[in-house]
């Protein structure tokens, strides 16, 4: 099948209401308890087996996020906005174009009916009114090769065997391990070949299904290099949550948080359901954020707080457009990235926006952005030095002083990497150093260090003497590998790769180059 | 003890009698199965969330899980396939509030894809988890009635 033959081009066909009765099959189950299955499990006389130490560690980049009291905080309940129906409960089926019909009936084939199937009912329980094309390029977060993944992999591989293709080229995350550039050692190997044994079926998956080479892996996907950037407006499916944050909220793209696999299900399909960060409604702001700081904020520390404060809520965002500019550029892409990432990390926010800056609060003003009964929150010196106060600092265990610099969480910009190469070869030379104290890992895609290789060769090589190397994987899962903190002391400016490890300390950038440079946190960070 | 009736939204429908396996807290559907997608453990399900008082170390194989909703990795829905393709995943699956776009996508698509139904039930209301209690008996009709006791 070729890509888009099915939905692009066509004009659109009359609205025409399903035959097909959607998941509605009755079954009878025979009675269970939790009891009765272990039992009848136990006497199948399968193994059981202890879970690796490692298991709790592997993360996604989505990952669950623990509060300090032990409860965890809710995640994709699109409840910012409403159903369309007016009787939440009633049997509801949007309507379908004969197109949209023909594929479900099975006219394309039955692998592309059951995605239709999948993605009509996963947009009839939010009370879509209808499919709406997709422009631009998918975005998948599926990057763990993992044993739970197997069925997923499978489910994709089918569909790979059937000729289906994304509508696009896609993007897609990182890969979860790095065997070229971190200096694993035997534990970290185990767990990369064996907790990620499936890694191979699924790169061959995306390979199939319409992503391109490894060197193009990135969480963000809309890098220039990477080139995953559609105009405001468009409709994408995307997951990630960074990816999402940044894509609805600087880009003014509209796509929902998507569970890992539905998102590339719409993409073979070129469809989603239009509900929740899609809609007029669940783009309007329900949390006022007034940041009245005396001077810029940390935009990590700003992002958590967000995050911690709305969690899954749409802040509107005023008084740091004096800091960022009124206009998304390659410039201030870092900044966004920064604080967006955390308030996805700390809580579960998909779009915000900033006012005089991010293309919605542009268009629109504040006025018709903030959702009837909003809430306020202030964010100002002292709330920024509550918030600070709550990232740990210490834990037991670790090595004394900082063993390793993490910088990249989501993935690296161009300026990033030229900025911090910059600035450690500079200071380098200027206090007559040999080399940095400690290394530095930036996470960055293969193409994203491939342009700094390009326009500053002789800094790389400067960069190489500094012991600073790039890695093209995951830094959250990287973090999360067996005994990482008992052997690691890393220090980050990522509030994401904080939040998910607390064993990986925060610090500003200034603070962090001193580190690198001495091997010592400075008693004033 | 007396029967309670309670009428939420049939996702994927259907009839089933058998015993609550119920939490007021959000179910983590990654966080816990930890034993079954990293530990190889193919003959049961016992909750591995630490966080979930209520839930764990409980056998979730089979269960009729009661909750709120769940929360965690957006990679969930792939954990719920996960238990299901070794036969230990819940029975069924009925939430108070709004069903979350996680769960779902992953049920969704194992029942959708590979034929295997978890009934899931949304909407049920706080006074659902309010009444049912773990060991309560529990009938499930496919117009999404549920009765507790």
């Amino acid at each position: 099948m070729k890509r888009r033959d099915f939905v692009k081009g066509a004009v659109m066909a009359p609205l025409v209401p399903a035959s097909a009765a959607l998941l509605s099959t009755p079954i009878l189950a025979e009675a269970a308890t939790p009891d009765k299955a272990a039992k009848a499990a136990k006497k199948a006389g399968s193994a059981g087996g202890k879970v690796p130490d490692y298991a709790g560690s592997i993360q996604t980049s989505d990952g669950s996020v623990t509060n300090p009291d032990g409860s965890t905080q809710k995640g994709f309940t699109h409840r910012n906005s409403n159903s369309q129906q007016v009787d939440p409960k009633a049997p509801y089926q949007m309507p379908l174009t004969q197109e949209e019909q023909d594929i479900m009936d099975g006219k394309k084939g039955p692998e592309l009916a059951k995605v239709m199937k999948i993605v009509v009912g996963h947009g009839n329980a939010f009370g879509a009114p209808k499919l709406v094309e997709l422009g631009g390029a998918p975005h998948c977060s599926l990057y763990t090769g993992t044993d739970y993944m197997k069925p997923m992999i499978d489910l994709f591989q089918e569909c790979a065997d059937a000729g289906l293709k994304t509508y696009a080229p896609y993007t897609v995350n990182p890969r979860c391990y790095d065997v070229y550039n971190v200096n694993n050692n035997e534990t970290d190997m185990r767990l990369i070949y064996e907790g990620y044994k499936y890694q191979r079926d699924l790169d061959w998956v995306h390979a199939q299904l319409g992503a391109p080479d490894l060197n193009y892996r990135s969480c963000v996907c809309y890098a220039p290099e990477v080139g995953n950037a559609p105009p405001p407006g468009t409709y994408v499916a995307w997951a990630e949550s960074s990816a999402t944050n940044y894509g609805n909220s600087a880009l003014g793209l509209r796509t929902n948080r998507n569970a890992g696999g539905m998102e590339l299900l719409c993409g073979l399909l070129g469809k989603a359901p239009l509900f929740g960060l899609m809609t007029d409604e669940g783009r309007m702001a329900n949390w006022l954020v007034e940041v009245k700081t005396t001077k810029e904020p940390d935009l990590g520390v700003l992002g958590s707080a967000i995050g911690y404060k709305v969690v899954d809520g749409v802040p509107f965002i005023t008084g740091i457009d004096q800091y960022l500019g009124t206009e998304v550029s390659n410039d201030n892409m870092h900044l966004l990235k920064k604080m967006g990432s955390a308030t996805a990390a700390a809580g579960a926010v998909g779009l915000y926006h900033v006012e005089n800056l991010t293309p919605d609060a542009k268009e629109k003003g504040r006025n018709k952005l903030m959702k009837k009964g909003y809430q306020t929150y202030v964010y100002d010196d002292a709330e920024q030095a509550r918030v600070l106060a709550t990232f740990p600092v210490d834990w037991e265990g670790r090595p004394e002083n900082p063993t390793v610099a993490l910088i990249g969480c989501p993935h690296n910009t161009y300026k990033e990497i030229l900025d911090w190469g910059t600035k450690v070869t500079e200071a380098i030379e200027k206090r007559g150093l040999k080399t940095a104290a400690i290394p530095t890992k930036l996470f960055c895609s293969n193409v994203v260090r491939d342009h700094l290789v390009k326009e500053h060769p002789v800094l790389v090589g400067k960069m190489t003497e500094a012991n600073m190397r790039f890695t093209n994987m995951c830094t959250v899962s990287y973090v999360g590998m067996k005994d990482f903190s008992d052997r690691t002391f890393a220090v980050t400016n990522s509030p994401k790769t904080r939040n998910y490890y607390p064993s990986s300390r925060y610090l500003k950038d200034d603070a962090l180059l001193e580190v690198i440079l001495t091997g010592s946190i400075p008693s004033n960070a | 003890m007396a029967t309670k009736s309670f009428k939420g939204r049939p996702l994927l429908p259907g009839n089933l009698e058998g015993k609550a396996l119920a939490s007021k807290q959000p179910f983590n559907t990654s966080g816990s199965y930890l034993e079954n997608l990293f530990g190889g453990n193919s003959t049961s399900a016992p909750c591995t969330d630490p966080n979930n008082k209520e839930f764990y170390k409980k056998e979730l194989g089979g269960a009729i899980i009661c909750t709120t909703l769940t929360v965690g990795s957006s990679l969930g829905g792939a954990s719920l396939m996960g238990v299901a393709s070794l036969g230990l995943g819940p029975k069924a699956m009925l939430f108070s509030e709004h069903i979350d776009s996680v769960s779902y996508a992953g049920l969704l698509m194992d029942d959708v894809w590979n034929g295997r139904r978890v009934i899931t039930i949304d909407l049920l209301g706080d006074e659902f988890l309010e009444a049912v209690k773990t060991g309560d008996p529990i009938s499930i009709q496919e117009d999404g009635t549920v009765m507790v006791g």
